[in-house]
């Protein structure tokens, strides 16, 4: 990849929101091509192979969930940012189990978007399969397994609630990464909540507890005052 | 005409009427039969006759309200899907609006500018409320044991933050002889619908206003009031105060989307709980929510 023009790829059917996002994601510092619908997409990625791809998920011909599908099923592992559209939790779910790198819902601040964009292009690894792309991920003394929805420490299985596991979920597939609590509102409750945060901090307290996390010197999840929460610890996909 | 579809129930006085008529005719014989019984027998007879009419009677009664009680249901249930459209449509404009400006907005600043930012940041506020209200009609609850003395004082540090100095904001709980039990309850929604309810208290008050936060339980049900001193409700606007986008005439001016109470009531509901509303014109209002202890199962 360039490091200095990253190309992307952005699929939607809307002009509208194609043509200022484009706009706006070029005067961002990245090359931006485009396309209507997930068939056109798949096409454009076998022949132009942009860095990353930013895809909404109801289009005609093929949405962008079956475009994803297919790129995974065919072992590209290009990073694809998933545009949700309804506002259901499962649909969320459904982005990080098809594989997608991360999610925004929406309508969203395009400033969020490019925060996001270069935080998966960061991440990514050539080639390999994206952390969000396996059922199985290792950090130090927690196994997190996705298909069944379970977390194991020191072997142990967790009792979680589903907000925290889901929470823990999004940190440990997004690891050296600052995530903002707002962020994590929307990534994880999906919702904005006007008292915000707090109920955040709360689930990260009961994650702390279950993980033996000690918030002053963390193993697992730090806190970066004033900018939200980073998963820390190396995280590796169990085969 | 609802009864109209019971019609049958007078076939037989119909029948009865046609043979009577049919017997009055000159040529054919209509014989005279005298009953006797026993004055036991006829009152026994008239209980049960009596009896009948009042089952008939009560079970007509429970139909018509089941018929209302299903049309209520389904009036409410083609708004929020009317609302989940509404919501969907304006994805898509607001998402495109949103990086038009955020285009504008890099090129040069400029007051008219920053004016339609905010209210397009209004617009989205008013989607993403609207997403929550069709959201809580389909996703599962994340239910837990809640400490609500815990969750209140934080309601009640968050108000005070959000009301600044200059009302009288407070809470009280019981101590004695026992605090509040833990209930049953998504944490996050339960204070998403109380800190609206004191939110509200806190746009429509005045500095120098007061608003109390109340917790009682009986056992059975945990109560939780919030009063305020503020301009009150005018008594032919409180039964829509729940209602979606409403906004009542002291609303005017005042910042909001009209959902805040829609989606107070969607989160009580949806814990089996209930809330309801008294208010006095340039009194104030009060806002009653009841949670049951025990919970949705009720053990």
């Amino acid at each position: 990849m360039s490091e200095l023009q990253p190309k992307l790829l952005l699929v939607d059917d809307d002009l509208a929101i194609s043509e200022n996002l484009g706009a706006f994601l070029e005067r961002a510092g990245f090359t931006v091509l485009k396309a209507g619908d997930g068939r056109r997409a798949l096409e454009i990625i076998q022949r132009q192979s942009p860095d990353v791809v930013v895809m909404d998920v109801l289009m005609p011909v093929m949405d962008g969930r079956q475009a994803l599908r297919q790129l995974r099923a065919e072992e590209n592992w290009i990073p694809v940012i998933l545009l949700t559209q309804i506002g259901e939790s499962t649909e969320r779910a459904m982005a990080l189990e098809e594989g997608a790198d991360d999610y925004l819902n929406k309508p969203f601040d395009p400033h969020e978007l490019v925060a996001r964009i270069r935080a998966v292009l960061r991440r990514a690894r050539r080639g390999q399969p994206p952390l969000a792309a396996a059922w199985k991920l290792v950090s130090g003394q927690i196994i997190l397994d996705r298909r069944g929805k379970r977390v194991y420490f020191d072997e142990e299985t967790l009792n979680l609630t589903p907000k925290a596991y889901a929470l823990l979920e999004y940190l440990m597939t997004h690891p050296d990464e600052i995530v903002s609590r707002e962020r994590l509102l929307d990534a994880v409750w999906g919702w904005e909540y006007p008292t915000g945060t707090r109920a955040v901090d709360t689930r990260i307290a009961e994650l702390r507890a279950a993980l033996g996390d000690d918030a002053n010197q963390p193993t697992y999840i730090e806190t970066l005052p004033g900018q939200g929460y980073s998963f820390r610890a190396e995280v590796t996909v169990l085969a | 005409m609802k009864l109209l579809k019971y019609w049958y129930v007078l076939i037989p006085f119909a029948l009865g009427l046609t043979a009577g008529f049919i017997l009055t005719y000159p040529s054919v014989s209509n014989p005279v039969y005298y009953l006797r019984a026993d004055l036991g027998i006829l009152l026994i007879l008239l209980g049960l006759a009596l009896s009948t009419v009042l089952a008939l009677v009560i079970l007509v009664r429970s139909q018509l309200e089941a018929i209302d009680q299903t049309a209520r249901e389904e009036a409410a249930r083609d708004r929020r899907r009317f609302l989940s459209l509404l919501d969907h449509e304006l994805k898509n404009p607001l998402t495109a609006i949103m990086a038009g400006l955020a285009n504008l907005t890099a090129d040069h600043q400029s007051a008219t500018l920053e004016s339609v930012e905010s209210q397009v940041q209004r617009l989205s506020r008013l989607v993403a409320d609207l997403r929550k209200l069709s959201d809580l009609e389909t996703r599962p609850i994340d239910m837990g044991m809640v400490n609500l003395p815990e969750l209140l004082e934080d309601v009640y540090e968050l108000s005070l933050s959000r009301a600044g100095a200059d009302r009288s904001i407070t809470l009280s709980m019981p101590q004695a002889p026992w605090p509040l039990p833990e209930l049953p309850a998504d944490r996050d929604l339960l204070f998403l619908a109380l800190h609206n309810i004191v939110d509200n208290a806190i746009k429509f008050t005045q500095p120098g206003d007061t608003i109390e936060i109340r917790a009682s339980e009986d056992g059975s049900q945990v109560r939780v009031e919030v009063a305020d001193t503020g301009p009150g409700i005018p008594p032919e606007e409180l039964d829509q105060v729940w209602t979606e986008l409403f906004r009542g005439q002291g609303a005017r001016g005042v910042p909001g989307s009209g959902l805040g109470l829609a989606l107070v009531q969607a989160i009580i509901r949806r814990h089996n709980g209930t809330v309801s509303i008294r208010s006095q014109l340039d009194k104030g209002t009060l806002i009653t929510v009841s949670l049951p202890v025990r919970g949705v199962t009720g053990s």
